[in-house]
């Protein structure tokens, strides 16, 4: 039987994201499904306070501690809102009844919008899944779950796990040390606006492209493309002392065999040389190859969480008073956590819905806003939206990737949140 | 659905031109096309009336620290007391803008209040009536408010629980100055101190499951 009364607390990646979020630094991702009819908002929002109760994880407040931030149960009524037009907006839980992620409806689109510390897009993805099943049958529609909706499952102790803890061992740790990464600079758009750019192509022509002719996973074919297209776009690269580096966030669930609802994944990376003046596409994704396969070894991945796990389990931090922690993230995320990653790409899989769910979804999108250029895939029915989103107005890197899928042979269909006359606004 | 012929893409959106290449778009299927997200509306600046605000303030405090040392020179007279009133009007507005339980901001803007009174209070060399009656009595009326909210208000007792123990440990500062003698009317100080010590009291050792609860969550290392 679950609980009424629990409390959390933060799992290791989410414990610094309280501390560093802001207007400009949201940490929120963005997961949305469309569907073939127009949303009922009163419906939905049934919908989402039938489903919250189920996931204990994520029907939380953040509290504060003397020395931690940590996660109390949250039994207050969810209200959904229309969608803003900022994608990932930072929002204060306060303002959300103590909610740490949003729901927003327009038009046919359900909108999930998640605060990075609650859980990743594996976790929220069941989230929303559940909450458009139960949409759905609250509009009358007659669905089975198949299995593949959470809420209709049984609760397991094992969701509300933090598996980075789990998996600490104290003889794996070893020193994490990371050198600065190269950095995309340029104009920002105002009023911390992020430019989406939504590249739809079918998924069979993708993992063909990637798979026969270049013989590499998407994320690696994908990884090496956007790294190519940054050395051919930009005129810093080349020469600066800090070298490229992409950012992949890998789902952990599949390696340590859990089912948990918070947390669970770390970055692997794809490093290219500044130094090096002659890059090809195919030397860039060899080396992508060759990084990625070295870094997803179980036992490298167990290594890297029992790093990350023994600095929160060092004495002098756990002492320290939570305000002092406060100022201590600040600061080491700016000299250190944004310092060290140049972009990232984040690649969710293919959403699988029951089929009765399938037919009445007919898009989806996932989007990481992050600083620089942040680039996500998510698949759904036959194809793939491959998403770019940035907050800086120059086009030129985002151009060459689909210059590049187009040259490759791909069929592509564009979506963007940009509006003609939004220059003189933003 | 429309189409660039420069760059090869198709357009699912209502855009003319293309994003790219900024070529025209042709259009090529006669379905129509839809803006999919919310429009952005032109909105002035708003952080600039906040920035004026604290810029108006500091420069306020600035003048007359000035106009005061030219006309009396060392030491400052009535500057600090305008100085220390700017720099509390700032420091309520972030306690007020900051969105908050709102029993955390009342204990928030009650200490802030009771700093401002003693700094006034050393400004002016007279600060006896700041620690002797107005220290004690606002700690203690708040000590007393929050027990009232938790008593009336069991469901969220959790919520008011940090401000308790916040103002109950500084409900132990008047005793403390008794001690080391820096008041002249100490009975509002020792009703304080003992009010406080017991409600700190009543936290710790109520044979209550959900308040050991509510320490282990709290203090949680």
């Amino acid at each position: 039987m679950k609980k009424k009364k629990y409390w959390y607390k933060l799992d290791n990646a989410g414990k610094i994201f309280p501390a560093v979020s802001k207007d400009d630094r949201s940490n929120v991702f963005r997961l949305s499904f469309y569907l073939d009819e127009t949303i009922d908002p009163v419906v939905l929002e049934e919908a989402v306070n039938k489903v919250l109760p189920r996931f204990e994880t994520l029907a939380v407040q953040l509290k504060n501690g003397l020395f931690w931030n940590y996660f109390s149960s949250n039994h207050r009524h969810f209200v959904v809102d229309k969608e803003p037009a900022e994608l990932c907006k930072y929002f204060k839980p306060m303002n959300n009844h103590g909610f740490l992620f949003k729901v927003y409806y327009l038009n046919n689109k359900v909108t999930l919008e998640t605060f990075h510390a609650l859980t990743d897009g594996a976790g929220a993805l069941h989230f929303l899944k559940s909450i458009i099943y139960h949409y759905f049958k609250l509009r009358g529609f007659k669905i089975d779950h198949e299995g593949s909706i959470l809420s209709e499952k049984p609760y397991s102790k094992k969701e509300s796990e933090d598996n980075f803890v789990t998996n600490y061992d104290k003889n794996k740790r070893r020193n994490l040390q990371e050198e600065k990464a190269y950095h995309l600079e340029g104009e920002h758009f105002s009023h911390h606006w992020v430019l989406l750019l939504k590249a739809k192509v079918d998924t069979k022509a993708l993992i063909n492209l990637a798979k026969t002719k270049y013989h590499a996973t998407i994320t690696q074919f994908i990884t090496a493309l956007l790294a190519y297209s940054i050395y051919k776009e930009t005129n810093d690269f080349i020469g600066n002392k800090k070298p490229l580096k992409i950012f992949v966030p890998v789902n952990l669930r599949p390696y340590f065999d859990s089912v948990t609802l918070r947390n669970f994944s770390l970055y692997i990376k794809g490093t290219y040389d500044s130094k090096k003046t002659d890059w090809t596409f195919d030397e860039m994704l060899a080396l992508t190859k060759e990084q990625f396969v070295d870094q997803l070894d179980k036992d490298k991945l167990q290594s890297r969480i029992s790093s990350l796990v023994g600095y929160e389990k060092n004495i002098f931090i756990r002492i320290l008073p939570l305000f002092l922690k406060t100022i201590a993230f600040k600061i080491g995320y700016s000299v250190l956590g944004e310092s060290i990653s140049s972009c990232s790409i984040s690649n969710l899989g293919i959403v699988t819905l029951p089929i009765e769910c399938d037919h009445k979804i007919l898009d989806v999108d996932f989007v990481n806003a992050g600083y620089g250029l942040a680039m996500t895939l998510i698949s759904l029915h036959s194809f793939t939206n491959i998403t770019l989103s940035t907050p800086l107005k120059d086009l030129s890197i985002i151009n060459h990737v689909i210059s590049f899928l187009v040259d490759e042979g791909l069929e592509i269909t564009l979506d963007t949140n940009y509006k003609e006359g939004y220059d003189e606004i933003l | 659905m429309k189409y660039c012929k420069s760059c090869k893409v198709n357009y699912d959106t209502t855009l003319e031109h293309c994003m790219l290449c900024n070529c025209e778009l042709e259009e090529i299927e006669n379905t129509e096309a839809t803006y999919k997200f919310s429009e952005i509306k032109k909105r002035s600046n708003s952080r600039f009336f906040y920035r004026f605000f604290f810029f108006i303030n500091i420069i306020s405090a600035l003048i007359s620290i000035y106009l005061d040392y030219s006309a009396n020179g060392f030491p400052l007279t009535w500057s600090w007391v305008v100085a220390i009133n700017n720099l509390y009007v700032m420091v309520m507005f972030i306690i007020l803008a900051i969105p908050t339980m709102w029993t955390s901001k009342l204990t928030k803007v009650l200490i802030t209040t009771v700093m401002l009174v003693l700094l006034i209070g050393l400004a002016i060399r007279d600060y006896y009536w700041a620690i002797d009656y107005v220290l004690p009595i606002v700690v203690a009326t708040n000590i007393l408010l929050i027990t009232i909210l938790i008593i009336t208000n069991k469901k969220k007792w959790y919520d008011y629980f940090a401000s308790l123990i916040i103002i109950t440990v500084i409900g132990l500062i008047p005793g403390l100055l008794n001690l080391i003698h820096l008041t002249h009317e100490p009975l509002p100080s020792f009703i304080c101190f003992v009010y406080a010590l017991i409600t700190l009291m009543g936290i710790i050792f109520l044979p209550s499951k959900s308040s050991r609860e509510e320490f282990k969550r709290r203090f949680h290392v």
